[in-house]
């Protein structure tokens, strides 16, 4: 049986205690699960990761990674793939990825810059797998979107964390680079057992990867199922999703 | 209406009248404030022309003769080399590399614990007060304090000019450092690494450019103040100017030891500007001054 990983119970987010942008949020996500998350633009899906990732303080409930609170988590349990990936600008691919180990570098290895051979080894197969052998060297300015969301998902294949959260990812890719980007995606959780939040605003697409999905509609994250994802439903249904 | 009330009525009326006024009052009260009056400039053109007389032209054997008083004293056989202009200007480019080099490694963890990206805003306001206060002194007070403290000589020039980079150079990189993106910091954030390696592998890096091109700034800016800090004993080509005006008010000479500081300061600049050119934001733009622009004032606005 597959292991609870993240519990939400009654957690309110946002940054007015008056106003929360999620109202009493519950979730429940396992081991090798992949979420997805929809919703107008605005309505706070960010913040929702955000707060999942232990960067915005919670107005109320709570939400525990692994039973404890997740700004207490292990060092490197949990990924990020902000919106605008987070790349560490003007620098390579490789540094770019190789920082996905920096959380199980020891003190001397971070302090002198000697990353070891076993890190060096894990950057460069994350590299091949999202096949950018051939770039590992050249900045992250000069690629293309495509190509800076691989290295941003490359950085999170060596952090290998036990938790990912993705914000929209996938956002203005077009079809055929979507699709590789999901089937690495859904091959980090079923292969490594890492549960992922992802945020798209695409939901037909969504629907075809993800184990649940949810809408964040008013300040409520809803549960949607089978029929909320049929076109009758109306919610947006966007090409490229198959 | 009579004349007084119309003005009036126009000066309520537009803006830029009521701020020519505010200027032309306080450019009055100024000058009655500071008592200028000018008399003094009655003897202005007499002892102009006594001037111009013992400047021109410069006396350019500070550039050829060796400096047997040079301080550290000068081992090369070659007279040039120990000119008063060479054994300078060099004294004066050490000061500032060392003073460069040492103020950005005492600024860099200072602007980090002053980014309010990277460290909590109380720290943040500590730092900051630290490198105003730095900054708020001038060099060349800086070298005076320090000349009467380890005496005259190339150390005082370093120290003080390490203390004045440390708080100007500082504040440059802190805003440089809250320049960066929130992104990556946040991925770090996520990832639970303490402040000191975001920093380092974080935030330093992408805001790297502009720290370089910021250092090679200041490397200039030493240049420049290097030579003022040698009139007060702390070394650098000002200490043989010193030498010169007190007491034997030799401007032909002084007005030599200008003329190559001004050429090395020139040539620093379009090295530096050419080596920061590649540091700069791709779609930075920057305006490549011309030769001719830095001989005379140029009349472009952009």
């Amino acid at each position: 049986m597959r292991k609870t990983i993240l519990k939400a119970h009654t957690a309110d987010i946002g940054f007015q205690k008056e106003e929360p942008l999620v109202r009493g949020l519950d979730l429940s996500l396992n081991q090798g699960e992949i979420f997805g998350v929809i919703g107008r633009s605005g309505l706070g899906k960010t913040t929702l990761i955000r707060t999942i990732a232990g960067l915005v303080p919670l107005l109320s409930g709570e939400i525990s990674f692994q039973g404890i609170p997740v700004n207490s988590a292990t060092r490197g349990s949990i990924g990020l793939i902000p919106q605008r990936l987070g790349l560490v600008s003007h620098q390579s691919v490789g540094y770019n990825v190789l920082m996905g180990a920096l959380p199980r570098a020891n003190l001397f290895q971070t302090v002198f810059s000697l990353p070891s051979r076993e890190m060096r080894d894990a950057t460069r197969e994350a590299i091949r797998s999202v096949g950018l052998s051939d770039k590992s060297l050249e900045s992250v300015n000069r690629l293309s979107g495509g190509e800076q969301r691989r290295v941003a998902i490359a950085r999170a294949m060596v952090q290998s964390p036990q938790l990912l959260l993705a914000d929209e990812c996938l956002g203005e890719l077009d079809a055929v680079t979507a699709r590789e980007i999901i089937h690495l995606l859904r091959e980090i959780a079923d292969s490594h057992g890492v549960g992922i939040i992802i945020v798209d605003h695409n939901p037909a697409r969504a629907s075809t990867f993800c184990d649940s999905m949810f809408e964040l509609r008013g300040s409520r994250l809803l549960t949607l199922n089978e029929d909320d994802m049929s076109p009758q439903s109306g919610l947006p249904q966007v090409e490229g999703a198959q | 209406m009579n004349i007084i009330g119309r003005v009036f009525q126009i000066i309520e009326k537009r803006a830029m009248p009521k701020l020519l006024l505010l200027i032309a009052t306080l450019s009055i009260i100024s000058i009655f404030h500071l008592q200028i009056t000018f008399a003094n400039l009655g003897n202005a053109l007499s002892n102009l022309s006594i001037l111009g007389h013992e400047t021109f032209p410069p006396d350019f054997s500070v550039v050829t003769k060796r400096a047997s008083w040079a301080h550290p004293p000068c081992e090369s056989s070659t007279d040039w080399i120990c000119s008063p202009a060479v054994v300078g200007m060099v004294q004066t480019l050490e000061i500032a590399f060392l003073s460069t080099i040492l103020g950005t490694i005492f600024s860099l963890p200072l602007a980090v614990m002053s980014a309010t990206n990277l460290s909590p805003q109380w720290m943040a306001q500590i730092t900051r007060s630290v490198l105003a206060a730095l900054r708020v002194v001038p060099s060349l007070i800086w070298a005076l304090i320090f000349v009467i403290i380890v005496g005259i000589g190339p150390l005082a020039g370093v120290i003080a000019m390490t203390l004045y980079t440390v708080g100007y150079l500082g504040k440059l990189q802190y805003e440089a450092l809250e320049g960066v993106s929130r992104e990556p910091l946040e991925v770090a954030r996520a990832m639970g690494l303490p402040t000191w390696q975001i920093a380092r592998y974080f935030a330093i890096p992408a805001a790297g450019n502009s720290l370089i091109s910021q250092m090679l700034f200041m490397f200039e800016y030493n240049v420049r103040h290097g030579s003022v800090i040698g009139l007060v004993g702390a070394g650098g080509i000002g200490w043989y100017m010193q030498y010169y005006l007190d007491p034997f008010k030799m401007y032909d000479k002084v007005l030599a030891l200008i003329i190559v500081m001004y050429c090395s300061v020139i040539t620093i600049d379009q090295l530096s500007l050419r080596v920061r050119k590649r540091f700069i934001e791709e779609d930075e733009r920057i305006r490549r001054p011309k030769w001719k622009n830095l001989l005379l004032p140029s009349d472009e606005t952009t």
